[in-house]
């Protein structure tokens, strides 16, 4: 079962999974990111920072509080403002002292319409098309892949209310949130990946002279009541990454799954007796403070061709404009400037900004 | 971080609202570590997980202790049974998230 931790280093929480059966020291985890709502014009944009985790609590301890299906579908809370986005973040992590990440092969959906194909929530994992992700090849998923090398962004909105992509595709709002499944590799699939590595490495470690300096190697130890769907924001330039490996190398019989219900965070404070999250800042506010965009450039930048369903899904803004007559606040596109270039690992960590110092 | 001027002990020292003199002197152990407060502030400076430099002070944190003094008896009882377990095994307590149906 997957874990929800709370790192006291850097005040993030996050859901973590861990596979003892299969590796003792692997750890997969999430968090996810609050971020700047890009405009939602023809504009396609660079990567906007994170601006801190959202928190996440246990759905089981506020039965009271809770709508009995949000109960009943176990899983964490997590509050969002109308019309705020978020990212998702992913951090694997291998044996203790080791430079061979665990992979996993990993299923997003938002109101159980799959964020990459657009198609209804299936168990397993399939090929033609690919309905996943592998971490950490994909190093963080933004929003729905509508095209190749394009995804539009998870922006929230009242599950109800006709926005979210869930009630765009099948005319219902049951679900809302987001729903993960993680798959580790078959053990022997992940034996033979380690042997292979520890090869390269004796190969590696035999060409390389050692010097008194010793290479400093650091290892990334990253470590309601309305309820709300996601909806497709702005357009944003991120690749959704092929599977290197082969489908049966996946171990679907040890997947592991969490549902993730999005609170409006006006409730939020009722329900856990928490503050929520302050609003973020809106992209015309950052942009204006001359802060970065950024580009992740993958080591291979061969990409899926996003979801065929996803071409009839109507945007946020687009959707408000046609509701009201009136154009979506913050929606003017902003200049972004030269992008900053991350990567090529998948493990080079994408800023984040925590409150208060977005505006250095 | 260490050849950085940004963590100089003064720069460091002026952060953390203590004078460079006494971060110095409590650096060579001349006088008692500062209060929680300031070894938080000093941990966050520092890049260090918060409760470790509060154990290397003989402290534990404010929120902790309360959490202990709220439920002594449940915490007395689960700390006495897992204090000998190794870290991997104690980790394994973190607690799951439920699923349910969906």
């Amino acid at each position: 079962m997957p874990t929800l931790e709370h790192s006291t280093v850097t005040e993030e929480d996050c859901l973590v999974f861990r596979f003892p059966q299969i590796e003792e020291d692997a750890v997969f985890s999430i968090d996810f990111q609050r971020t700047l709502r890009i405009p939602d014009s023809d504009k396609t944009y660079s990567l906007p920072p994170g601006l801190g985790s959202f928190p996440l609590r246990h759905v089981e301890d506020h039965p009271q509080k809770l709508p009995l299906p949000t109960t009943a579908r176990g899983g964490v809370i997590l509050p969002m403002w109308q019309s705020e986005a978020m990212w998702l973040n992913f951090s694997n992590n291998g044996p203790e002292n080791w430079g061979l990440d665990f992979p996993v092969a990993i299923k997003v959906a938002a109101g159980k319409i799959n964020a990459v194909t657009g198609e209804s929530w299936r168990t397993g994992l399939h090929r033609d098309p690919q309905d996943y992700l592998v971490a950490p090849e994909q190093p963080w998923l933004d929003g729905f892949a509508v095209e190749k090398g394009v995804i539009r962004q998870f922006v929230a909105m009242p599950l109800g209310d006709g926005y979210s992509v869930e009630e765009q595709l099948t005319g219902d709002a049951e679900w809302g949130g987001l729903q993960i499944s993680v798959f580790p590799l078959r053990a022997k699939v992940w034996k033979a990946k380690r042997c292979e590595w520890d090869e390269q490495q004796k190969r590696r470690d035999a060409a390389t002279p050692i010097d008194d300096g010793a290479e400093y190697m650091e290892f990334s130890h990253k470590k309601k009541a309305l309820p709300m769907g996601l909806a497709a924001g702005g357009r944003m330039r991120q690749v959704i990454h092929p599977d290197p490996f082969n489908i049966e190398d996946w171990d679907i019989a040890a997947a592991e799954r969490v549902f993730i219900t999005l609170l409006h965070a006006k409730d939020w404070k009722a329900i856990t007796g928490e503050a929520a999250p302050n609003e973020p800042p809106t992209a015309k506010e950052y942009s204006e403070a001359g802060l970065p965009w950024f580009e992740y450039y993958g080591k291979d930048q061969a990409a899926l061709p996003g979801g065929a369903r996803f071409g009839g899904v109507k945007s946020v803004a687009n959707l408000f404009e046609k509701m009201t007559g009136a154009t979506l606040p913050n929606s003017q596109d902003v200049e972004t400037g030269n992008p900053v270039r991350l990567g090529p690992s998948p493990n080079a960590p994408r800023p984040v900004r925590s409150e208060g110092s977005w505006d250095y | 971080m260490e050849n950085d001027p940004a963590f100089s002990l003064r720069q460091v020292a002026t952060r953390c609202g203590v004078t460079p003199a006494y971060l110095s002197r409590v650096e060579r152990g001349e006088v008692a570590p500062p209060g929680e407060e300031t070894l938080i502030k000093l941990a966050h400076e520092l890049g260090e997980d918060p409760d470790v430099m509060l154990a290397q002070a003989g402290k534990i944190s404010a929120d902790l202790r309360s959490a202990i003094l709220a439920r002594p008896q449940l915490f007395a009882e689960l700390i006495r049974a897992i204090k000998t377990m190794p870290d991997n095994a104690v980790l394994r307590i973190v607690r799951d998230v439920h699923d349910g149906n969906w």
